[in-house]
């Protein structure tokens, strides 16, 4: 066992580094690494993504190993999980965290799996006990509670985190680049990629965002939700709705927030002619700061928010895009 | 074509969670159990399949106390045809790690299957990686958060929409193959009155903590049990945000209404921005 803390790099389609990785770098250094008198290591996989190591060094990782193969190209699962659990067994880290996106939790469950490794997902805090094993914080019961889970082994402790809840911050380093190489079988990959589509949106992905506007059944069409996305668009949030709003047809279902739906926790959410069910607080609920705008004063939402305006939001929104808008060309 | 489902009963969406008295879990007096949602989609996609091709068999199989029975009876009262129950009281907090290992244990079983179905994750535990885990122990492929399956004609392959951040991707995987189902992929059915009747009479098979081959699995008896082998959980809380409950309304208690509403929106704007510092 090393006293390695490993962060596995999650890239976008674009092939840029996630957010969720600064953070995870970030809370690791913050939490971890002084307690148990690590080495912060990011890990990179790909193909020609050695360039990305000093972003990784940027949020203070001191070594940051590279596996490139003409493979890792594409993501498909049974690749990255050969790469990253021929380095665990390599190397055998003391910690290995990711970032919880659809490509941690679509090949970090093998990669545990193999390294007969407990895994924790979507954790909102990071921890040592007095001897050194990893704590987590995480949500059970659709968000309705949270659970403490200290890990029993270190075969090597394993966890993601939930994007956008620990603080991104840098702390410039010059990482040493360890380049690995990984044989992997072609005959070993299953998945075929038959095509990727892209969401062309101007806006930001939901999950990521620091702000979010959603609306509810209350819009009434999806013409109407054009008042969201002109709202969303005022604050540069991510655009947002409940179920009743995605099963009307008003708008697909990748935008559904809630225990059917994404699971978003930015400082602002904006639920407008949203009742608040416990389903849709099961995907917002964390949220730090949430708004309510609603024509029916005795809607579930108002228990539960930190603002709200009873109203009809045909008129409200529209005046409240404007004056957003006003104190944002102030700055 | 034999389809397996792997089910799991979750307390109700609508259930009120409370921490036990020992802290680490959930007071389950006079909680609802339900279907797990997700699970509810693999199970219509398999019945949907079935009456596409015209044949073939749907097996679901779960692991857990004697409560679950009725998430089995669910699922055959909506057209599944047969199930198979891992059971014991232990068997209410098993950790991941186990149950993959022994789900995936039964369902080789089985002997020949062609693809195995399951939920994104479970809406109560949350763990996110049982249904993988399953898929790496029997040695297939598995295709995760799936919003759209398509067998080929000659039943080799299957190709699956799944979402990922900022978009869709499309892959195709050769059977069997291991999905996890996400919102969006069907509309799961009610089950029918004379389906609940009939899913009265058609088999469950019920396999005990001693027909399992644990020493086969590098498992103990422990293991599955709450005790766990990878984690323990240390507390349970039910989290308590301070919200600041701060509603504008208008004169009669009720709605903003003429100039109430540029006044509410520039207070509101206020707000967000002195008190709350998010603009
Ligand atoms: C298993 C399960 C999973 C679920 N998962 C999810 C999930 O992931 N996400 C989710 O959101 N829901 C989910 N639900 C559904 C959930 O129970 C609610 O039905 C849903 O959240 C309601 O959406 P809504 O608030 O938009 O609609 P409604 O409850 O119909 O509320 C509409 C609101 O709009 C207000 N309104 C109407 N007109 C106006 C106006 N002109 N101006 C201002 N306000 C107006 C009304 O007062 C009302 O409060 C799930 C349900 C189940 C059973
Ligand atoms: N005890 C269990 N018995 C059967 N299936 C289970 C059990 N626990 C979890 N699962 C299945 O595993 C899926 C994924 O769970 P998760 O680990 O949260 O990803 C769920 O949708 C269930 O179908």
């Amino acid at each position: 066992m090393s006293n390695e803390i490993w962060v596995v790099a999650d890239l976008t389609i674009g092939g840029d580094v996630r957010k969720v990785t600064f953070e995870a770098l970030s809370e690791a250094r913050r939490k971890l690494v002084g307690k148990l008198g690590g080495q912060l290591c990011g890990v990179l996989i790909g193909s020609g993504v050695s360039a990305l190591a000093s972003e990784l060094g940027k949020y203070g990782a001191e070594k940051v190993y590279v596996v490139e193969n003409e493979l890792l190209k594409d993501y498909t699962p049974e690749a990255y999980t050969v790469a990253l659990s021929e380095l665990i067994k390599k190397h055998n880290p003391y910690i290995v965290l990711a970032g919880n996106t659809s490509v941690s939790q679509d090949f970090l469950p093998r990669v545990a799996a193999r390294a007969e490794a407990g895994l924790a997902v979507d954790c909102i805090d990071l921890d040592l006990t007095d001897d050194k094993r990893l704590v987590v914080k995480r949500y059970k019961y659709s968000a309705k509670s949270i659970a403490a889970v200290e890990f029993l082994d270190y075969k090597p402790m394993m966890a993601t985190i939930r994007p956008n809840v620990f603080k991104p911050e840098e702390d410039v380093k010059n990482p040493e680049v360890v380049s690995e190489s990984v044989e992997i079988k072609p005959e070993g990959i299953w998945t075929k990629i038959l095509e990727v589509r892209r969401k062309e949106s101007p806006r930001p992905e939901l999950t990521e965002a620091d702000r979010i506007v959603s609306g509810g059944r209350g819009l009434g069409s999806g013409e109407n939700f054009k008042l969201i996305f002109e709202l969303a668009d005022a604050i540069g949030a991510a655009a947002g709705a409940s179920r009743a709003a995605v099963d009307s047809g008003f708008v697909p279902y990748e935008m559904q927030v809630g225990q059917t739906g994404k699971v978003v926790s930015p400082t602002l959410y904006i639920a407008i002619g949203i009742s608040g069910s416990i389903q849709h607080f099961a995907g917002m609920g964390s949220s730090k700061v949430i708004v309510a705008i609603n024509k029916d004063p005795d809607a579930p939402i108002f228990q539960k928010c930190d603002y709200g305006i009873v109203g009809d939001l045909f008129e409200i929104v529209p005046v409240l895009t404007e004056e957003f808008k006003k104190l944002l060309a102030q700055q | 074509m034999r389809i397996v489902v792997i089910v799991r009963q979750t307390p109700d969406t609508e259930a009120k969670i409370k921490v036990a008295p020992s802290g680490d879990t959930i007071d389950t007096e006079g909680i609802k159990w339900i279907v797990n949602p997700y699970d509810e989609f693999a199970i219509e996609e398999a019945i949907r399949i079935k009456e596409k091709l015209g044949k073939g068999e749907v097996v679901l199989i779960t692991m857990g106390p004697a409560r679950c029975i009725e998430a089995l009876r669910t699922g055959l009262a909506m057209g599944a045809d047969n199930a198979i129950h891992i059971k014991d009281e232990s068997f209410a907090f098993t950790d991941p790690y186990a149950l993959a290992k022994v789900i995936a244990q039964e369902i080789k079983n089985l002997g020949e299957f062609n693809l195995v179905l399951t939920g994104k994750k479970m809406i109560d535990e949350e763990t996110g990686q049982v249904g993988i885990h399953v898929a790496e122990e029997l040695g297939i492929p598995h295709v995760a958060i799936v919003t759209k399956v398509e067998l080929s004609s000659d039943l080799t392959k299957v190709t699956c929409q799944k979402e990922i951040e900022g978009g869709q991707m499309v892959v195709e995987v050769p059977l069997p193959a291991l999905i996890t189902c996400e919102r969006g992929l069907n509309e799961p059915r009610y089950a029918s009155l004379p389906g609940i009747m009939k899913a009265k009479k058609k088999p469950v098979k019920e396999v005990t903590i001693d027909n399992i081959n644990l020493e086969a699995l590098g498992l103990t008896k422990e293991a599955l049990g709450p005790a766990g082998a990878r984690f323990r959980v240390t507390k349970l809380e039910v989290p308590q945000i301070q919200r600041r409950l701060k509603i504008l309304k208008g004169k009669q208690q009720d709605m903003v209404k003429g100039e109430e509403v540029a006044e509410a929106v520039r207070e509101l704007v206020r707000l967000l921005r002195e008190e709350a510092k998010v603009i």
